[in-house]
């Protein structure tokens, strides 16, 4: 009988998957990563001319940027979940309770800067944990686990407020939100950190490839020695870190921790995903590709913000852009 | 298997003892008003089906308070207030309704309660015509039944407390005036689109502006969340260098910090005018800080207690003296950077 070996290597097409000589550029511009590319040039493009130069003015561009930031590294998370083959529903709720563990731990435990960083990261690593106990040992779909956690994080996050934002956080803290460095928004920098050593991990370690592997053949995987319970449980709880820290971001951002921060985030950071070229089936799918997913939905807020298109019509412009760039993104990719 | 199985049934004995924790526990972790709830479920039963006019003893009356979310910190005043009024009484205060804004939940949160025999409710509904239906069965099965913040004024409820929001966005265009006497452009901000109380100020507002030299631009949303409310205002502000003022409708970016509002602050410096509703505890320091110029509150607290108050003499089958169309105003009150720590001194503090 054939043993098929798994394809344990980064999909063809990764941005910077640098091949041989002359095929580099064709591997770069017929990724699906360069199709989303181009569809956020385009927009950006479009929204320069219309709104004059009120859409590029470096104040906007960074304000932009800043805003889907937080959507960029929640959705980092779950990609390296997406490419498993699973799905993490749990990440908004997880997102509120770690900001609201963080900030009881700093306004009412006293324990600093360090030590509410610390909780806030354990708690989402926790939840993570445990999606991904319940999703490999008790055998329950991803879909069922997260929904289940979803309301729990979020049901917590409500009872140990009653409802009441927590306030008055650490000057240290808030500077992850409101602060700067060399000029460009703390939370930029907190992204790019974290794109790049992520993007790392996927593409230099065992790991990441072990991550595809279970993503592309599960049981070809498993066959073959990889530990695929522990990717599963590794990738679930990474994906509860992102979730966590982009929750303490916002509430650093804010200056208040709420209980009802993040509500349908989750659907946000998983379109970005998806639009960044990632596969629901999983072992697709890049670092790159969720950034720009977000950048995308980011400028699209910001641009119907500027044009003043009026609130009651926004969503549908929104759901009709997306449509409309990613059908463009897959007929270009059908006709290679 | 075996540990599977045990790993499960620890799982289940997990989840029943939180549900059942969740159910017993009081709703708050401040130490308001001890509220006793469900535990006196059974006794609210035998008051329930006292329709007569007799008086019930007060310790077996459950009154629940529905707000529109249990996410919308703007009803935490309204719990203070409903709370007070319970404790002042004697009776079991319920404060209940579903984790978000949606008027087919809040259904359900009343379907239940009718369930359980409540002896009265008091709603701020999500929807005037979606919780008509609901209302009127509540109704219909002996529960007194009153509106709060947010009326259903088709339906069967004995009163509507609150504010007239048409009144505070006339109110606030009035003021708009007199801070834009040479006219200018206003943005507005709203939070959930379709809400009866928001979208009855703006129209308060924008009818108001109508013929005068204020443009009103299109509405803008940050969805009743404070991070896209700032977000949106930011971004907008930053944008629009001839803006000349705000209105929000909700005073959603003023839960966040004031390092978090830069725009806002520029934007006020600049000569730009803010006029925003809701005078919670954390909005009134902004007046202080200059990056706002007027806050026309709405007196949760107030609604609390006399909805709480008025449902009970409902129930206790009292003569009520309501006021025109069963509509009790519980008026608005207007905070300026002259009263405001006075206003402040007056408030109960947030945790």
């Amino acid at each position: 009988m054939k043993k098929e070996k798994p394809n344990t290597l980064p999909p063809e097409g990764a941005l910077g998957d640098v091949g041989k000589g002359g095929g580099v550029r064709k591997r770069i511009v017929g990724s699906s990563t360069f199709g989303v590319a181009i569809i956020l040039l385009a927009l950006c493009i479009i929204l320069t001319i219309t709104t004059g130069d009120k859409f590029l003015s470096s104040e906007n561009f960074l304000s932009v940027f800043r805003q889907f930031s937080f959507t960029a590294i929640m959705a980092i998370g779950v990609c390296l979940v997406i490419i498993t083959g699973g799905i993490d529903l749990s990440l908004g709720s997880v997102y509120a309770f770690s900001g609201v563990m963080s900030g009881i731990a700093m306004h009412w435990w006293n324990l600093g800067t360090a030590g509410g960083l610390a909780v806030g990261a354990l708690s989402g690593i926790c939840f993570g944990f445990a999606n991904g106990l319940f999703i490999t040992k008790l055998q329950l779909p991803p879909f069922i686990a997260t929904l289940g956690t979803m309301s729990i994080a979020r049901g917590v996050a409500h009872g140990i407020t009653g409802g009441y934002p927590i306030s008055k956080l650490e000057r240290g803290f808030k500077f992850i939100g409101q602060g700067y460095i060399a000029g460009i928004p703390a939370p930029i920098v907190l992204l790019v950190i974290l794109a790049v050593i992520t993007s790392f991990c996927l593409r230099k370690t065992i790991l990441g490839r072990h991550i595809y592997a279970v993503g592309g053949n599960e049981e070809a995987a498993r066959v073959s020695g990889v530990r695929v319970d522990r990717v599963k449980l590794f990738v679930y709880a990474f994906s509860g870190l992102m979730a966590s820290i982009a929750g303490m971001a916002t509430a650093a951002r804010l200056g208040v921790a709420q209980s009802t921060a993040g509500d349908g985030m989750e659907m946000d950071a998983i379109a970005a995903c998806i639009i960044g070229g990632a596969s629901v089936t999983g072992g697709v799918g890049n670092i790159l590709g969720p950034i720009l997913g977000a950048a995308i939905m980011g400028v699209l807020k910001n641009g119907l913000v500027l044009l003043s298109i009026s609130a009651y019509w926004q969503k549908a412009v929104m759901g009709a852009v997306i449509i409309i760039a990613v059908t463009a993104d897959c007929m270009r990719n059908r006709k290679k | 298997m075996k540990r599977s199985k045990s790993v499960l049934a620890l799982i289940v004995a997990v989840s029943m003892a939180l549900g059942l924790a969740a159910c017993t526990m009081p709703g708050d972790s401040d130490g308001a008003a001890a509220t006793e709830n469900t535990g006196d479920a059974a006794n609210a039963t035998d008051a329930a089906d006292n329709t007569e006019a007799s008086v019930s003893d007060a310790s077996d009356i459950t009154i629940a308070v529905v707000p529109k979310s249990l996410d919308n910190s703007i009803f935490l005043d309204s719990k203070t207030g409903a709370e007070k009024a319970a404790k002042d009484l004697g009776i079991n205060l319920e404060w209940v309704g579903s984790a978000k804004s949606d008027a087919s939940e809040q259904v359900t949160v009343i379907e239940g309660l009718i369930q359980k025999k409540v002896d009265g409710i008091l709603i701020s509904c999500n929807d005037a015509d979606a919780l008509k239906d609901v209302i009127d069965r509540a109704m219909d099965a002996g529960i007194s039944v009153a509106t709060f913040d947010s009326d259903s004024p088709e339906s069967k409820r004995i009163f509507y407390a609150g504010t007239d929001n048409y009144a505070i966005g006339a109110e606030a265009a009035g003021y708009m005036k007199e801070l834009l006497p040479d006219g200018g452009s206003v943005a507005i901000l709203t939070g959930v689109l379709g809400a009866p109380n928001l979208e009855m100020r703006i129209t308060g507002f924008q009818e108001t502006l109508e013929g005068s030299n204020i443009e009103c631009l299109p509405v803008m949303t940050g969805e009743d969340d404070v991070q896209k409310s700032v977000e949106v205002v930011n971004q907008f502000t930053a944008a629009n260098s001839d803006l000349d003022a705000w209105f929000f409708v909700g005073g959603w970016p003023y839960f966040a910090d004031p390092e978090a509002l830069p725009e806002i602050n520029t934007f006020m410096k600049n000569g730009g005018r803010v006029i925003s509703i809701d005078t919670a505890y954390p909005m009134l320091q902004y007046l202080g800080l200059d990056m706002v110029d007027i806050l026309i509150g709405q007196a949760y607290e107030e609604m609390g207690y006399i909805g709480v108050t008025t449902l009970y003499d409902a129930i206790q089958g009292k003569e009520l003296d309501l006021p025109e169309d069963n509509y009790i105003n519980t008026g608005s009150e207007v905070v300026t950077k002259d009263n405001w720590e006075e206003i402040l001194a007056g408030k109960t503090p947030w945790e």
